[in-house]
């Protein structure tokens, strides 16, 4: 049978599908998901704004598979402007994001931190981030932060920044703007590209979602501690540990691994197509998708130089504890 | 009559950059014609200064996030920068996954670069309406544009729409239709050559196996197999879609081979190396050096300086990156780039001038060849590498010659031996870690006292490129390559695009 549009509901059932499949939720939710998706393609447009970013998160997004990056695009969102992607430059660059403006229910997704204390260390055609953010966010039907940066601000307002670097949350608190509801988080440094996909879908098809209260995190992506479910778990418990960089066994802990303050499905979604991820690599989870990302100077990513120099952080630390 | 255009943002490139040109009517001719322009990079985040105090090993995770598009290069050269302050060296194998990690890099974002970046700017997107045939890519897409013109939805063919008007886009239907289809194409290539150096690199963008000494996961037969399954698809793609797409274009705009033209002086710091050393006399698969005034001399990076008397700093210019430093002042000049240096000379740097480098200077005979066969079969000479059209065909080479010489590298990896090493911290030292990022020449210098960073300074490609005037007025290699432009329409200025895009600006990148 023919449809109106030039793809079927079946692709949208396939892509619900696999979306249900990959956050682990039953497949009743399937059906909902491909509901959704038909809604989002009846353009419910994306406004993608990229503050103190290294376009990092722009990147993983083109790395997303089924659905692939050209599908992706042209299908399942509408990416209205995109500084990195679109072909709007310049002035029909401008003209395009106040048209996509000015017609509400839009989802915001922002890329980077923004510079707070210092505005004009973050400009899109002559005006501030912080400027444009703030005209956007009011009529967004949601806001996304993508990335640590924008999450929680990131390396760029580690200890010691000279822009006064904020994440998305503290320039909505900054503004008096309601976050709650509105905000979702979806850090990682980069973010995979299934919570970026997966968020928006959701957002459309169900609304707002779960999240955690604090973090404000989705809990169908970032509901599990990437520790216990590490493959090498068992060798934590068996107090079996990897001596230096490139010794393929034992648990990474002692060599600083942050596995324990992070929650993310790394462990079972793997990177780049499930082609390895940092424990596999036998390189230590370095906390990338925390709140305490890089922030405190004297919480070094790894834990080498830990008996050769005075260290501040105790072992319960980095378990969080 | 002067008139001020102004391109800002000017996107599909990495970052926050802004094009002011002046431009005045040739009496004559009544042509807008370039007189000056002015390269402003918009987004500052500080972080050398944020790297102060910090563990060194911190510093190849951290430098990474300068550049979510490259995140390799910096990896790897702040690896090096410490492998020297630690007084170690790369195990062998660790050096190979290095190269191997940084190559598929390279083919990552050269092709993200012409087909996703720049070729926007050649290639007729609405030629889809008219699409006839039947590729399933194609037909998708036009029915994707068509069913949202058609029902007057508000954003029909976003992002590829809108974009600037004009009718210097390529005329032929066939011809955009093909490149159309290898910007798709080049999609699912380029996600493969990410997944390619994730096999030694973990993850991308932001590797976390990048160590001093080498990359922390094995060397198993499995993941030389899984770089190769990869590598081949990537190879078809370069040889038989991005080298004729590239010469489609070069053939169609054979103007662009004269308009775009830098200083003509060219850095390239070398990349992949080919030995267990570090420093600046390591040998590498692209040879470094200096071209200035059409003549071949050997690097030596202590003729850099950085300036800032026209970028938002107001710590002392003319420094050397030992004793560089960045104190933000948002008020004062015109950009958040710096403005490096060598021997009082602007450079260019990227591929271009990686190319010009190996041919004037100590190349392999081979790729010399492929240059001169490559500019002999478009009909001009080694000189108009320096150009729009010699750029794109520098990178283009450059991908062919990376991609078969990541073969050579699988081969040569030894199964089962380690690819890390033990090492010590030293509680004081300093190195200094140069390669080429696929935009051109990247150094870190670093400093470390009582076990800490004490001081990190990166010049970056898009430093050198997009930099603002130094203290005696030069303008930077693109503001440079600006000057003389003839503009057709200065409210939608798509030549001014089409030069800065030809250099991949990475702003986050060039300001960090």
């Amino acid at each position: 049978m023919k449809t109106e549009h030039p793809f079927t509901r079946r692709d949208f059932l396939k892509l619900g599908g696999f979306l249900a499949a990959s956050v682990s939720i039953p497949g009743r939710w399937a059906e909902l998901f491909a509901a959704g998706l038909e809604k989002m393609t009846s353009h419910t447009p994306v406004i993608w704004i990229q503050a103190q970013s290294c376009t990092g998160d722009s990147v993983s997004l083109l790395n997303s598979t089924d659905p692939e990056p050209a599908e992706l695009l042209t299908r399942y969102i509408t990416l209205v402007v995109h500084q990195t992607l679109g072909a709007a430059q310049g002035q029909t660059f401008m003209k395009a994001l106040e048209q996509a403006a000015s017609v509400d229910g839009y989802l915001l997704a922002v890329e980077g931190s923004v510079p707070l204390g210092m505005p004009k260390a973050c400009l899109i055609g002559g005006r501030t981030a912080e400027d444009i953010l703030v005209q956007l966010i009011p009529k967004a039907k949601a806001v996304v932060a993508i990335g640590t940066c924008s999450a929680f601000g990131g390396i760029p307002a580690a200890e010691g920044n000279p822009t006064g670097s904020g994440s998305v949350q503290d320039l909505m608190n900054k503004h008096q703007l309601n976050w709650k509801g509105k905000l979702v988080n979806c850090p990682s440094c980069p973010t995979h590209p299934k919570p970026i996909v997966g968020t928006l879908a959701y957002l459309a098809a169900k609304g707002y979602p779960e999240v955690d209260e604090v973090l404000l995190t989705p809990k169908i992506f970032y509901g599990t501690s990437t520790h216990d479910q590490c493959p090498r778990y068992h060798d934590y418990e068996r107090k079996i540990f990897s001596k230096h960089f490139g010794d393929p066994h034992g648990c990474l802990f002692k060599l600083g691994c942050l596995g324990p303050l992070t929650r993310t499905e790394c462990p079972h979604r793997q990177w780049n197509s499930g082609v390895n991820w940092c424990i596999r690599a036998s390189a230590p989870c370095i906390g990338c998708s925390s709140p305490f990302f890089a922030k405190k100077k004297s919480f070094p990513f790894y834990r080498i130089g830990e008996q050769q120099h005075p260290v501040k952080y105790t072992e319960n630390d980095r378990k969080g504890v | 009559m002067t008139q001020t255009v102004v391109l800002s943002p000017l996107t599909r490139i990495e970052g926050h950059l802004a094009i002011h040109l002046e431009t005045e009517e040739d009496s004559s001719s009544g042509r807008t014609i370039v007189k000056k322009a002015r390269c402003e990079g918009e987004m500052f985040r500080g972080l050398e200064t944020i790297l102060q105090g910090r563990d060194p090993l911190d510093a190849q995770q951290i430098t990474q996030r300068i550049c979510g598009v490259c995140p390799i290069a910096h990896g790897i050269a702040s690896v090096m920068a410490q492998e020297m302050a630690f007084g170690i060296l790369p195990t062998r194998n660790g050096r190979i996954a290095q190269n191997l990690i940084l190559a598929a890099e390279y083919l990552h974002s050269h092709i993200l670069h012409f087909y996703h970046l720049a070729a926007l700017d050649f290639v007729d997107i609405t030629a889809i309406l008219k699409y006839n045939g039947t590729d399933p890519t194609l037909v998708n897409l036009r029915n994707w544009v068509k069913n949202a013109l058609d029902k007057n939805l508000a954003f029909p063919g976003a992002p590829f729409l809108p974009r600037t008007e004009t009718d210097q886009y390529l005329k032929a239907d066939e011809a955009n239709w093909r490149l159309i289809e290898s910007y798709a194409k080049a999609l699912k290539i380029r996600t493969l050559a990410h997944e390619m150096a994730a096999v030694f690199g973990a993850k991308l963008p932001h590797s976390t196996s990048l160590v001093p000494t080498g990359v922390t996961g094995e060397v198993t037969i499995e993941r030389v197999l899984s770089c190769k399954s990869r590598l081949e698809q990537i190879k078809t793609f370069i040889h038989m879609v991005y080298l004729p797409d590239l010469f489609t274009a070069a053939s169609a705009f054979p103007q662009y081979w004269d308009i775009g033209k830098s200083q003509g002086n060219f850095l390239s710091y070398g990349v992949f190396r080919m030995e267990e050393k570090t420093g600046e006399a390591v040998r590498n698969f692209l040879p470094s050096g200096a071209v200035i005034g059409g003549t071949y001399q050997p690097l030596d990076t202590s003729k850099i300086r950085e300036f800032v008397e026209h970028s938002r700093y107001s710590s002392a210019s003319g420094l050397h990156p030992w004793q560089g430093a960045a104190q933000p002042a948002p008020l004062k000049g015109y950009s958040w780039i710096k403005a490096p240096r060598y021997d009082g000379q602007v450079m260019e740097v990227g591929p271009a001038a990686r190319v010009m480098v190996l041919c004037l200077g100590p190349g392999n005979p081979e790729m010399k060849k492929d240059v001169q066969d490559a500019l002999a079969a478009a009909g001009v000479s080694l000189e108009k590498i320096n150009s729009v059209l010699g750029r794109h065909l520098a990178r283009g080479l450059e991908a062919k010659w990376i991609a078969d010489q990541c073969d050579r590298w699988l081969d040569e990896l030894e199964i089962g031996k380690p690819a890390a090493a033990d090492f010590d911290l030293p509680e004081q030292g300093s190195g200094v870690g140069l390669t080429e990022a696929p935009r051109g020449a990247l150094g870190h210098w670093l400093t470390i006292q009582n076990y800490r960073i004490e001081r990190y300074q990166c010049i970056v490609p898009t430093t050198w490129n997009c930099s603002p005037r130094d203290d005696r007025g030069q303008p930077g290699a693109v503001e440079k390559a600006l000057e003389g432009t003839v503009i057709q329409n200065p409210a939608e200025p798509i030549e001014a695009g089409r030069i800065v895009r030809s250099f991949d600006p990475c702003i986050a990148c060039a300001v960090h």
